[in-house]
């Protein structure tokens, strides 16, 4: 097809025009050369840190650190950029976009992770932390290993996570239910609490997330793992197993049999439904780690009921990985355009240090720290300690799904999760979507 | 009262053509320098203005034709690829929708309804009672549209709201549901808060439009036996017609440009059924990490909303009232 010679230079010029504006032809893929943490740093400067503990109870935590380096340091000062859950990932994003990521910034494992490091914006702190060093020695290896890529290591794991039914231990005694074993025994549990005058299972998913949770751990039970984690890159991807299917008809039978605000979940927050635990109102809440010292936090009638934990349970004749539990550490990457990398490192070996860690694992924050020995029954809560038992003797960890998979992948599985949850869409429906989402990732 | 078919146009400029030998015709030196002044009295303004408007402008438009990897700073350029990509997205097309959904209520009630109100509170006679009517429709203004988007959010919420409360209580517990939760329901629930936030702006500018209206001629209509519907439609309307083209344009603009109700309230959700441009935009760009494609949208709307405002402006010119 030919174009006139007006229409193809006025082509040429636009094309060019946005090449110039938009500064086309930046920098390139690549990891970050290893940086040398042999060295003493100079204790001087300041440390920009983006954390992940805003709000209560967590917000005091890196305060304190940062407040004791500094009496230790007093040349050293801090810029701490506190954000929730919900607010980092716009904040990163933000960072990262105009080239402003603090010296020492929050991750969390998976595709999330790997964005950084393939960017050459998380630095190689292989020679520091890796199994086998000094540094490294402390960590369990699992944890390091949820931020290795290629051999090398690019995060320091500060805790892990683990995702876990936790249930009131009084409701459960007094109406004789046990833990359930099975998804069958978990959903004939719900009719006993609901006719008990209890909501079974507390369920707020208006951050599309909770249900994401639900999902992940239902499709590791239902679907072999090797297909699973094809499945999680868009190169590999198929997603036409049927125990995709399977997992999400069991995901709309809890929500529909279980939760007290069935279809209406949606328009629930998570906190409310947290809520609803910690105030013995619901039987259960489908809930990480790091939040069992917030929902049984000291003054909440479920710390006098009781909180117990088990994992989703699967369904009878599940074809995936049964043993398989959804988890995964959270940590922080040093930034490896950092002036002050050196000192970062150091800060963070001081962030782990086993008075630190203790700290981290223990009420209010009751973040189960990495560190070895660090969650312990005479510092951590008995949920937290159990949990982190579980997540060790689990045969595998599946990362999170809104972050091991790409972003326009898992941004199709949590429209799919609301889809789900209201009813507005079938399983086949929803896999159909996702895959679409895929494919136009390849 | 006269009503123009043409567009006002500004006093023509004293001439300066110069004629030959009158070189006191030309303009003088002073002139020349009270011209300079001026310009620089502007300056500052225009400069500005292009530094934080015009310049971000042509840079959108820069970065909609690139795929931008915001984390190796990696900028491909695809031409026009984002473009045919928007055309291609249903979720683009819901948001559009919603946006005009947006607009076309908008207009409606933080228009016309307004205008109405406004008509009947500058109709009673109490004076008292006028200044209390406007104090109490327009306190909801002064509410930020974030902290009413999270108040309208604990009233629609299914189980502690109070509308379901409501609801029930009138024996309507058929009707409760959850208003953000539910993919039918959710931009009309954001919507119908954004009316309530709206409406008393609109209502407040109405009211100093219609005190501007001689008085005498009401009165004179009232002798000649108007009643009040009519002396509202030839006389309030007609004379209102400016505030009326300038709050379509502001009403139509804002629909297109909405955002932090909907964060605040649903992100969008569920399964993006209340998406609007700006949300999808967002989404795009800092979740999905596709950040030209958000670029492209957000010249989209800046399309939308010029063609939208050249073309009221253009209909609010033909038709000029003076009095």
């Amino acid at each position: 097809m030919m174009f006139p010679k007006s229409k193809q230079l006025m082509t040429a010029l636009v094309a060019g025009a946005a090449l110039a504006l938009a500064g086309c032809g930046g920098g390139g893929s690549q990891a970050a050369a290893p940086l040398d943490l042999t060295k003493e740093p100079a204790y001087s400067g300041k440390l920009s840190i983006l954390t992940k503990f805003g709000g209560d109870p967590l917000e005091p935590y890196f305060k304190d650190l940062a407040a004791e380096y500094q009496k230790m340091h007093p040349d050293v000062s801090f810029e701490l950029i506190q954000e929730t859950d919900q607010s980092i990932k716009d904040k990163t994003k933000t960072l990262t976009a105009s080239q402003a990521l603090p010296d020492i910034f929050f991750t969390w494992a998976g595709n999330w992770a790997n964005n950084f490091i393939d960017g050459g914006l998380a630095a190689d702190l292989t020679p520091a932390i890796a199994p086998g060093t000094e540094w490294g020695a402390k960590f369990g290896e699992s944890a390091l290993k949820a931020f290795e890529k290629d051999g090398k290591y690019f995060a320091v794991p500060l805790y892990n996570n683990g995702k876990f039914m936790g249930y009131n231990q009084r409701i459960f005694k007094e109406l004789g239910i046990t833990p359930p074993k099975t998804f069958e025994e978990l959903i004939s549990s719900c009719s006993v609490l609901k006719s008990a005058g209890y909501e079974p299972i507390a369920f707020g998913n208006k951050d599309g997330w909770p249900a994401l949770h639900y999902l992940q751990q239902l499709f590791a039970y239902e679907v072999p793992t090797d297909v699973l984690n094809a499945d999680f890159h868009p190169a590999t991807a198929e997603l036409n197993d049927a125990g995709y299917l399977k997992a999400m008809k069991q995901f709309s039978t809890l929500v529909n049999e279980c939760t007290g605000s069935g279809k209406d979940s949606n328009g629930v927050l998570y906190t409310t439904a947290q809520q609803a635990l910690a105030e013995g109102k619901a039987g259960m809440y489908y809930q990480e780690i790091l939040e069992f010292d917030t929902t049984a936090s000291k003054d909440s009638s479920l710390k006098k009921d009781g909180l117990g934990i088990f994992r989703l349970p699967a369904a009878a004749g599940a074809k995936g990985d049964t043993e398989a539990i959804e988890a995964s550490p959270e940590g922080y990457i040093i930034n490896a355009k950092s002036k002050n990398a050196a000192l970062a490192a150091d800060f963070m070996k001081f962030a782990t240090s086993t008075q630190n860690a203790a700290k981290l694992s223990a009420p209010p924050y009751g973040q189960p720290s990495s560190v070895k020995g660090a969650v312990s029954e005479q510092n951590s809560t008995a949920p937290v300690v159990e949990g982190i038992k579980q997540v060790n003797e689990a045969s595998d960890a599946i990362v999170w799904l809104d972050s091991v998979t790409v972003p326009t992948v898992a941004d199709a599985w949590l429209a799919g999760g609301e889809a789900l949850t209201a009813g507005g869409q079938s399983p086949e429906q929803v896999l159909a979507s996702v895959r679409s989402a895929s494919d136009a990732a390849k | 009262m006269t009503v123009s078919n043409t567009a006002w146009k500004p006093a023509a400029p004293p001439s300066t053509v110069a004629v030959p030998g009158r070189p006191s015709d030309q303009p003088t030196r002073r002139a020349r320098s009270q011209r300079w002044r001026n310009l620089v009295w502007v300056a500052p303004a225009v400069l500005l203005l292009s530094i934080f408007a015009y310049v971000p402008l042509v840079q959108n438009l820069g970065f909609s034709t690139l795929k931008w990897d915001i984390y190796s700073g990696r900028q491909t350029f695809v031409g026009l690829d984002n473009y045919s990509k928007m055309f291609n997205d249903p979720i683009f097309w819901k948001s559009l929708l919603n946006n005009t959904l947006y607009a076309g209520i908008s207009i409606v009630f933080q228009v016309f309804g307004a205008l109405i109100l406004a008509a009947m509170i500058e109709g009673l006679r109490s004076a008292r009672w006028r200044g209390i009517l406007r104090a109490v429709y327009f306190v909801p203004s002064a509410i930020s549209l974030t902290v009413a988007g999270l108040l309208f959010y604990f009233i629609y919420e299914p189980r502690m709201g109070i509308l379901n409360a409501a609801l029930d209580f009138l024996g309507l517990h058929d009707f409760t549901q959850a208003w953000l939760g539910q993919e039918n329901t959710a931009i009309f629930g954001i919507i119908a808060m954004s009316q309530w936030q709206g409406f008393g702006y609109c209502t407040l500018l109405f009211a100093v439009a219609l005190q501007r209206i001689p008085t005498e001629l009401y009165e004179a209509a009232s002798i000649d036996g108007v009643g009040p519907f009519r002396r509202f439609f030839a006389i309030s309307l007609p004379l209102v017609r400016e505030m009326t083209s300038l709050m379509l344009i502001v009403t139509v603009s804002g629909a297109f440009q909405v955002f932090n109700e909907v964060m605040v309230m649903t992100s969008g959700g569920p399964n993006n059924s209340s998406q609007v441009l700006g949300t999808w935009l967002y989404r795009s760009g800092f979740v999905r990490n596709d950040f030209g494609y958000a670029a492209a949208i957000a010249t989209a709307v800046f399309v939308i909303t010029m063609v939208l405002a050249a073309l009221q402006l253009w209909i609010s010119k033909r038709r000029r009232v003076e009095w």
